[in-house]
């Protein structure tokens, strides 16, 4: 997958854009990922129903993929089985 | 709404709410601003975990959305040379560079007016200072809470001298709130001065000025006459001098609030409203010299009107008195207020974890009575990628950049 892909969930609403890519196939709610929505939605697998946010980026742990979410979803991002964490700003803590 | 400010690009090297919401009213009236974020912390209220000493939800917290709603983020380490050649880039197609750095800041890291300018000598440059861009302490940083409230003179001027001690400020960035949009109303004035004769200018808002501007009339009147208005312990009742000025009790311990500054006209209108018409014949009331003069009296009368009927009695029946007068609500009564509902106080944005949508408060501007339309917040860094390709910059030179840390 190439950066500045599109890539669609197979079973629920999350789109997201390729910022890193590799030979990696992103699985979300536990189904490989499409160019194209599928007809018919498939099934939420329990395990990856964490859901996706909106205009967060996803990483693996290796730092080789890098995906940016443009649309929310249910399921949870995976490579190989392994869900992809959020990229956070790591901020400061601070109260008013 | 009307997008006034459509095709002005601004470039925000900012953090808190005083400048970002500045660009979030720009933001809202159609301008195009790139809020510039530590690749790695982000603006640094995104780490507020507390407002107030209420939690916040990170995913849907108030202080990233009020004053960034509207924008796109670009995720640059500003001190390092690699990431400041990304602004000086984003800064030759900016009509504002929008910034709250404190002057040594600009110039260690070399953002400031002469090294912008020298890449885009067309642009507006504009600063949020608590202090101020002059004198011996320009340098020095603040928050609404130091600048704005306290050195002010507002905590002062609030607080009873009967208290021990001055009140707070007790909602969070409101000096803030009220800076943002005099800064964004300079903007604008700027904007228009450099379309006419095409100068661009510098331009300067301090949380101070904020403050001074915002009790002008008193200052000025302290100056003049040696003495200056200060709040009084609450009580119920008339001012000296005019009855139909002051705070009244309800029946369940709510408050009117009176304010008839000229009750002549409003006599007869008033005391019928309170159920009290022989008033308005009574000698010592019926003409406005009267009622000014015996102001205890009247009070004593209206005091106890007030006190005989509840809260939401007043709200509803005075609302066809002729005079000046107000219900004293809170924060979130106003939130379902109808005249405010009515005028678009509130609008909505799609939330960024997929929840309900985020309601938020507008700016106090609308063009062509229509209400605010425009996008939430963005996570940091999230357009990134996506402005800096409209630049023009190229994948390789960014995955380059991001390799050095210099953008994220």
């Amino acid at each position: 997958m190439k950066p500045g892909t599109k890539l669609k969930s197979a079973v629920c609403d999350t789109e997201v854009m390729v910022i890193r890519g590799s030979d990696a196939v992103v699985e979300c709610g536990g189904a490989p990922m499409l160019d194209e929505k599928p007809a018919e939605a498939g099934a939420l697998a329990d395990a990856f129903a964490e859901g996706t946010q909106m205009g967060k980026r996803y990483v693996d742990e290796a730092g080789t993929v890098e995906l940016l979410c443009v649309k929310a979803g249910k399921g949870s991002l995976a490579i190989d089985g392994v869900i992809l964490k959020t990229k956070d700003a790591k901020s400061l803590p601070s109260s008013d | 709404m009307a997008k006034v400010m459509q095709g002005v690009k601004v470039l925000e090297v900012a953090q808190f709410t005083y400048v970002p919401a500045a660009g979030a009213i720009l933001a809202d009236w159609g301008a195009d601003v790139i809020k510039v974020e530590h690749p790695e912390r982000g603006d640094t209220q995104r780490g507020f975990v507390n407002l107030g000493g209420i939690k916040v939800n990170p995913k849907r917290s108030p202080f990233v959305e009020h004053p960034n709603r509207g924008k796109r983020s670009v995720g640059i380490d500003i001190s390092k040379p690699e990431g400041m050649a990304v602004i000086y880039e984003l800064a030759k197609t900016a009509d504002v560079f929008l910034t709250n750095y404190r002057p040594s800041q600009r110039q260690r890291m070399k953002f400031d007016v002469e090294h912008i300018r020298a890449i885009n000598p067309n642009i507006i440059y504009a600063r949020g200072s608590a202090y101020g861009d002059k004198g011996p302490e320009r340098d020095t940083g603040g928050f609404d809470g130091t600048a704005f409230w306290n050195r002010s003179g507002l905590a002062d001027t609030f607080t009873p001298k009967e208290l021990d001690g001055p009140l707070n400020q007790a909602i969070p960035a409101f000096g803030d709130s009220i800076g943002a949009m005099f800064i964004a109303g300079g903007i604008s004035a700027a904007l228009f001065h450099r379309e006419r004769t095409g100068e661009a200018v510098e331009m300067d808002v301090s949380l101070l000025s904020t403050a001074w501007w915002a009790a002008g009339t008193s200052i000025d009147m302290g100056l003049d006459c040696g003495q200056i208005m200060h709040n009084a312990m609450p009580r119920s009742g008339g001012n000296p001098g005019n009855p139909l000025m002051g705070n009244y009790r309800t029946e369940d311990g709510g408050t009117i609030n009176m304010c008839t500054l000229t009750p002549g006209p409003h006599i007869k209108n008033f005391f019928e409203h309170i159920g009290k018409p022989e008033l308005a014949e009574d000698e010592r009331f019926s003409s406005v010299e009267a009622l000014m003069q015996n102001w205890e009296a009247a009070s004593a009368e209206i005091d106890a009107a007030f006190r005989s009927k509840p809260f939401l009695y007043w709200r509803e029946h005075l609302k066809t008195y002729s005079g000046q007068w107000a219900p004293v609500q809170s924060l979130m009564d106003l939130t379902t207020d109808e005249q405010a509902l009515a005028n678009d106080m509130l609008f909505e944005v799609e939330a960024a974890d997929g929840g309900d949508p985020i309601k938020l408060v507008r700016g106090p501007v609308q063009f062509n009575h229509e209400p605010v339309q425009t996008t939430r917040a963005p996570e940091a860094s999230e357009h990134t990628e996506l402005v800096l390709m409209e630049m023009g910059m190229e994948w390789e030179e960014i995955e380059k950049l991001k390799a050095l840390g210099a953008i994220a």
